[in-house]
């Protein structure tokens, strides 16, 4: 099945062998019909749960959802997806957001997995903290103030996001941008990285360039407030980085598919229009 | 295959208290979807099963089948067992407490499980009550047979809902009685006018409000799993295509001749439920199942799911 270069039909995949991938098609759905409605060119979408090699060679782009990142990769590795998802992260570069456990399993080194590691699929120069919060009693929700949902022209201030935090993971560090493995990070005795792979072509190389951009952070004082002994001063001003972007790849560590708001899914769908027809356009 | 739990249902229940952790509890639930929680007993276990691709594991002192067998009262675990369990995995931690014992579900909660299951598989400690769930920060998931049963653990606070089914037979036979009981009851609750939703919920002992949601959604208003008499891929694959959210399997693995093997088929098989293709592959040369108990020759007084009211 060849696309045309003009085509204006995109498919966008939720990885689906574990975890909440039916919350992101329900949301998926409400934000393609928001982004037609905002915009004069019809797109068409279909939208796809993500099983096989065969079904992730067909999407322009993919979310991994919240799970059990553990599970997730154990699964993709027996079904023979994990190389087919390292290929779409990090050779073609394509579009990829990941949720909780997808922040997890698109990081280039993850920290607390379970003994003796777990495979990582990379794109994000970053490592992230496991379950950084604590176990289920300490899970929380959170209204995010998110600059990435301005909307350019509208001055109101933004509406805040409600989030929910579900033994959620943290990005503890932003790391130095490599091409080929974090060398340093592999050294440390228990955390994990993903393995290197080459970017195919000019577009996907110029997505590697990017740096990491931090997008969101938890405020420290909504952390405290979450744990009732810790105080901003313990968490730093700061507070901890929950989104983050590197080139094709968005991760928050909360999960705006248990909400009924589907603005970060109306944001990113306009992040994969760009992404894709950027692609076409060069494919020409 | 399971219908659709719309995203921003986790905001509130029938008692009228819309704890805001509510979502947070409902929100584990749904990260488990997809996924097979896994008894234990042990450390040892625990890593097998976190290695076989377990979403969560079960922590207990006897698998069911063992609690049949010895007989007397059988209790919530003993905190340092559950305690190691949750120190050596990664993944979320579930533990039993017996129904109506609020006391065990406090210790639970307070040595920091990630679910507690009010479950029939313990000896009940209280004859007519449950625990009042929402009060807790805990999530909990209870067993039902029927629309009725799941309505009313909904309304004490449960997040989460599993089918009984018959605990420790490795007989899949009620497991499947009590998923399609709950399935046609909500076909019959989603047909019927408003005036009969309310003579509809006095016959089942469910609260009105959660019964017309119910019929609103076409499925139980929470994260719904299978459970009691899983033993094989294939009995997985059939809850899972009967309308479950994800799978329990109890004594299916450690009674069965090669556990690490038999826990990774279930595992691929919950994911790929749907083709038959990949469960042929999974369920060849798994060893030895369970031996198994017949459902249909069993004392009444022997059934477990008999439990909770």
């Amino acid at each position: 099945m060849t696309k045309s270069a003009l085509s204006t039909t995109f498919t966008i995949g939720v990885l689906a062998l574990q975890g909440a991938f039916s919350e992101h098609i329900q949301l998926l759905r409400q934000a393609t019909s928001t982004f037609n409605a905002a915009h004069t060119t019809e797109y068409q979408w279909q939208l796809l749960e993500v099983r096989t090699p065969e079904q992730l060679s067909r999407c322009d782009a993919l979310i991994i959802p919240g799970g059990e990142s553990t599970t997730i990769s154990l699964v993709a590795a027996r079904s023979g997806m994990l190389e087919p998802l390292r290929e779409f992260v990090k050779v073609h570069r394509k579009s990829t957001w990941g949720t909780c456990a997808g922040l997890i399993l698109l990081s280039e080194s993850a920290n607390r997995t379970k003994k003796g590691g777990q495979e990582l699929i990379g794109g994000l120069d970053v490592r992230v903290n496991r379950n950084h919060f604590g176990r289920q009693t300490e899970s929380f929700e959170a209204k995010l103030d998110l600059p990435f949902l301005e909307v350019p022209g509208v001055r109101q201030p933004r509406e805040p996001f409600h989030s929910v935090f579900i033994r959620a993971p943290v990005v503890e560090k932003i790391l130095p941008k490599r091409e080929g493995i974090q060398l340093e990070e592999a050294e440390k005795s228990e955390t994990v990285v993903a393995p290197s792979k080459h970017p195919k072509d000019d577009v996907a190389r110029q997505a590697i360039k990017a740096d990491v951009e931090i997008m969101a952070r938890l405020p420290g004082n909504a952390n405290a407030l979450s744990k009732n002994e810790a105080t901003a001063a313990d968490v730093g001003e700061e507070g901890d980085i929950i989104a983050v972007r590197q080139g094709n790849v968005f991760a928050t560590s909360f999960h705006p598919e248990l909400t009924g708001d589907a603005r970060i899914h109306g944001w990113w769908l306009g992040e994969v229009v760009k992404l894709v027809e950027q692609r076409r356009a060069v494919s020409i | 295959m399971a219908t659709e739990l719309p995203t921003s249902n986790g905001n509130g229940h029938a008692n009228g208290d819309v704890g805001s952790q509510q979502a947070v509890k409902e929100g584990l639930a749904r990260m488990l979807k997809g996924g097979v929680i896994m008894d234990v007993v042990n450390a040892e276990q625990a890593r097998i099963a976190e290695e076989a691709g377990a979403a969560a594991v079960m922590a207990l002192e006897r698998v069911p089948a063992d609690i049949r067998k010895d007989g007397g009262v059988a209790r919530m675990s003993d905190p340092q067992m559950i305690k190691e369990i949750m120190e050596t995995v990664t993944i979320p931690v579930m533990a039993k407490a017996r129904i109506g014992h609020f006391v065990e579900c406090q210790i639970l909660e307070a040595i920091g499980v990630d679910y507690i299951d009010e479950s029939e598989v313990l000896t009940p400690a209280d004859h007519t009550h449950h625990v009042e769930k929402a009060p807790f920060k805990c999530p909990f998931v209870c067993g039902c047979r029927n629309l009725g049963e799941a309505l009313r653990r909904i309304s004490e606070g449960a997040a989460m809902i599993r089918t009984k089914g018959e605990a420790g037979t490795g007989d899949v036979v009620e497991a499947v009685r009590h998923m399609r009981t709950v399935n046609a009851e909500i076909a019959r609750a989603k047909s019927m006018s408003l005036e009969e939703l309310r003579v509809y919920a006095k016959d089942i002992q469910a609260p009105y409000e959660l019964l017309k949601k119910t019929a609103e959604l076409g499925r139980l208003p929470v994260v719904n799993f299978a459970a009691g008499g899983v033993a094989t891929p294939a009995d997985a694959a059939l809850m899972m295509q009967l309308g479950c959210d994800g799978v329990f399997v109890g004594s299916g693995i450690f009674k069965s001749g090669d556990a690490a093997k038999r826990a990774k088929a279930i595992v691929q098989a919950v994911t790929h439920y749907n083709d038959p293709k990949v469960l042929a592959e999974v369920s060849m040369n798994l060893g030895e199942a369970m031996v198994g108990i017949n459902c249909g020759q069993m004392p009444e007084a022997d059934k477990l799911a008999k439990r909770g009211w």
